[in-house]
This record gives structure tokens, C-alpha cells and sequence, in this order.
């Protein structure tokens, strides 16, 4: 059981923002893409908290937030984009899917914990 | 309109005339180049490695080569023809007394006394393009600080930005993302060496496991992630979105691995930025050198160049969660 699921192509983004949250008593469990976050998050009712980028190979993180909600009918995961995007059309459709906020790359962890201990509940 | 800013570019001097040389230096100083000084003997290996080049400035008695200029000039024609070579010459500044198939090596011919003249031509060849000065200086203040978001306490530094004519790949690794505009198309090369990256794998200096440096996908991983924090923050600031009802045309892009060589199909140098990476404390400590290379190859509009407008609700920093 994880409480964050963290959705990035970039292996060494997967590797910072996971090592991060563990050190700091959070579980975390990965995905590669929209694709494979959908079937992490199906896998795991546990998971309180997604993170993710949205340019990504297969399944970009837009559509698998929308799909979150269509497909899935989860509608109570909290969905925080972690991007290089900053771009106010995405972030409508971000808004649109009904996620909870946007990260503009590079990730800060120390900027976001609290806020991440929140969305998940501790 | 848009200011231009201050690039340079080296040229290997291939002149063995010392008075001439000094005159040689002055108008590169004078011009924005940066003049090279190679032994006659290394000249073949200096072309072979990647010393970025933007034209050669070579003398017909170079070297008291038997053939003069021109023999060398077909060496060097036949591993660079993308450099353009000015020859020197005793007598006159024209190529009309050399043979036809010789006088296409040549991009322009001068003498000493009439070394002025050659302006037109560097600018012809090298300095062909205008870039406006807030986008190679913005280049700079995205990449920095994005090389040190990924790099554990290592120092960031950048040489002048350089046009290059020579389109030899760097290192062994490198990344190729689009940048699309209204006003530019083109791409984004980071280059850099494997042997350095996985150096600082290895010591802890990345967010790579230290025991994953040796799987070579890694290293690809992380110089793919510096890419994207850089073109997602160029894009950001200074790129807009191209009409959907424009076509858009492509060319081929050609790799040739035996050679490390890439041509994007256009004549144009290509612009360089050089970033070392290294440890503050320790000059021991091996440090890791980037090359980042842009090619606007498919549309250049310089005028239209501008940056966009963030309104003061969109400020959030990066890295903060901006909440909606």
C-alpha cells in the first residue's frame, strides 16, 4: 500500500521525488507513464495522492487525469502536476480533469511537504 | 526591433607568417572571433576533434607546404566542407588565377594589406544570423539554474555564447528536442561525454543511485531530464504556439556515427552555449562539460522575437504548488 503515486518517464525524476517522500515517512510506489499509473492506481485503493508530469510517452499525465475520474470513477484521489509546463491552456484542462495543483519543474521538496502531508492525510 | 548580442566564434589560423599573424589577430579581436594557433603537424587531428569552428583563415604559403594553400585546403575540404576557408594570399585578394575545381574551395580570398575587406565575408559565412540579445541571454538564466537543480553541490559555469559551423557531435551522449514558434523552428541539442557523467553518478553528485551509474540508460535518463527542465522553461518564456492551419515542413535530420556528425539539412552555424560543471571546493575533482546547441533550421523570424507576458496571477515560483 502507497499513499503518493509518483508518474514520470524520467528515471531520475522518480528516483528524487520518491527518495525524497520516503525519507520523509511517506510510501510511495512509481509509475512510467499515464498508461502504467493507471493501472498502479487501480491496483492500489491506498493511494491518496498522484503526482505527475504531462509530457510523457503512451499516455500523457492530462489524459490520465481526466481518466482518472471518467474511467476509473475515482474522484477522490487528489492529482498534482509536476512539470516543465507552465502554460495557462493546460492549466484549464488540468482545472477541467479536477486537479488540485501544478508544480512547475524542478521539484523542491522542502517547499511542498507540508502541503503533500495534507493532500494524503497526515 | 531586436538588439543583437555580442556571440563570437573560433577560426583556426593557418599562418605561419608571423608578422601577418599579429595583423591576423587584430582584425579577429576586432571582429569577434577568437583566432586558433595550430602546429602544421597536428592541423589533420586538430579538424578531427571538437574544437567547434566557425571558418579558417589559412595561407597559401602555409607551412612552406609544396602545394601551397591549396593542397591543404583539399585535406581540409575533404573531412570539413561545412567550414568555409579564406586563403591568404601574397598578391592579389581574388581566386580568379586558381584553377576552377580548386577556386570552390575557397569562401573568399584576401592579402594582408586588405585583411578589412574580409568583414563581408565573415559575416556571409559566420555571423550570418542575428540572435536578439534577451533570448542568449535568457538561454544562460534558465540553463544555470536548471544544471544545478540536478547536479549536488557542483558550480555552474558558462563560456560566451559561439557559432559554430562545424556540425560535430560532442561526447557520446546527446539529447534533440523541437522548439516550435511563430517566430523560430527548429531544435535543441544537449551534448555531453559519458565517461564524465557517470564520474559524477558515481559520486553521489546526481539524483541517480550511485549503483545505477553503470547502466548507461541512466546516464541517458539524466542528461533527458536536463533537456526537459530546460526546453520546458525556454518554451515557457519564450516560444508561442504555431497556427494549426500553417504547414509546417520537415527535413531529414542525418546522423552519421562513424564521423559524429549531424546535419539538420541548412547551412546556418549552429549557436553554443558551453557550461563546465564543477566542484567549488575541489579543482581535483573531474568536472563535466555540456555543450547546448540550437539549430533554427526551419524558420527564423527574429523579428517577431518576444517574450511572453505572465500575468501577475500565473506568478507562482517554480517548484511551489500553485493550488487551483
Amino acid at each position: 500500500m502507497a499513499q503518493i503515486l509518483v508518474v514520470d518517464d524520467s528515471s531520475t525524476v522518480r528516483n528524487e521525488v520518491g527518495d525524497f517522500l520516503q525519507k520523509n515517512g511517506l510510501t510511495v510506489a512509481l509509475a512510467v507513464d499515464g498508461r502504467d499509473g493507471l493501472v498502479k492506481l487501480k491496483a492500489d485503493p491506498g493511494i491518496k495522492l498522484i503526482v505527475c508530469d504531462v509530457n510523457m510517452p503512451n499516455m500523457d499525465g492530462l489524459t490520465m487525469a481526466e481518466k482518472v475520474r471518467s474511467e476509473l470513477n475515482n474522484s477522490t484521489v487528489s492529482i498534482v502536476m509536476l512539470t516543465t509546463e507552465n502554460s495557462p491552456v493546460m492549466k484549464e484542462r488540468g482545472k477541467a480533469a479536477g486537479i488540485k495543483g501544478w508544480i512547475v519543474k524542478p521539484f523542491k521538496g522542502d517547499a511542498v511537504l507540508p502541503s503533500f502531508k495534507k493532500l494524503v492525510g497526515v | 526591433m531586436t538588439e543583437q548580442a555580442q556571440i563570437v566564434s573560433k577560426v583556426l589560423v593557418l599562418d605561419s607568417d608571423a608578422d601577418c599573424f599579429d595583423r591576423i589577430k587584430a582584425f579577429c579581436d576586432t571582429n569577434g572571433l577568437i583566432g586558433l594557433k595550430v602546429q602544421p603537424d597536428n592541423v589533420m587531428a586538430v579538424l578531427r576533434s571538437n574544437l567547434d569552428l566557425g571558418a579558417i583563415l589559412l595561407s597559401e604559403k602555409y607551412a612552406d607546404n609544396a602545394q601551397g594553400g591549396t593542397g591543404l585546403a583539399r585535406k581540409i575540404h575533404a573531412v570539413r566542407p561545412e567550414l568555409p576557408i579564406f586563403l591568404r594570399r601574397e598578391m592579389a585578394d581574388s581566386l580568379d588565377d586558381i584553377v576552377q575545381r580548386d577556386r570552390l574551395l575557397f569562401s573568399a580570398a584576401y592579402t594582408i594589406d586588405t585583411i578589412s575587406k574580409l568583414q563581408t565575408s565573415i559575416e556571409e559565412f559566420i555571423f550570418s544570423r542575428s540572435y536578439p540579445n534577451a533570448l542568449v541571454r535568457g538561454i544562460t538564466e534558465i540553463a544555470i539554474p536548471a544544471l544545478e537543480s540536478q547536479f549536488k553541490a557542483m558550480k555552474v559555469e558558462v563560456e560566451a555564447p559561439y557559432l559554430v559551423r562545424d556540425r560535430l557531435i560532442f561526447g557520446e551522449i546527446f539529447t534533440l528536442i523541437p522548439l516550435e514558434s511563430s517566430w523560430c523552428r527548429g531544435y535543441m541539442m544537449l551534448q555531453t561525454e559519458e565517461d564524465a557523467l557517470m564520474h559524477l553518478v558515481k559520486a553521489g553528485r546526481t539524483f541517480v543511485d550511485s549503483k545505477d551509474a553503470y547502466d548507461f540508460r541512466n546516464l541517458n535518463g539524466l542528461l533527458g531530464e536536463i533537456t526537459n527542465l530546460i526546453w520546458g522553461a525556454i518554451k515557457n518564456r519564450y516560444l508561442s504556439s504555431v497556427r494549426e492551419d500553417v504547414y509546417l515542413s520537415q527535413v531529414p535530420i542525418i546522423i552519421n556515427n562513424l564521423h559524429r556528425y549531424i546535419s539538420f539539412g541548412s547551412d546556418n552555424p549552429q549557436l553554443c552555449f558551453k557550461y563546465t560543471i564543477s566542484d567549488a571546493n575541489d579543482a581535483s575533482f573531474r568536472s563535466l562539460v555540456i555543450q547546448q546547441k540550437f539549430v533554427f533550421n526551419l524558420s527564423w523570424s527574429p523579428e517577431d522575437f518576444s517574450e511572453n507576458v505572465v500575468s501577475v496571477d500565473e506568478l507562482v515560483s517554480s517548484g511551489e504548488l500553485e493550488f487551483f
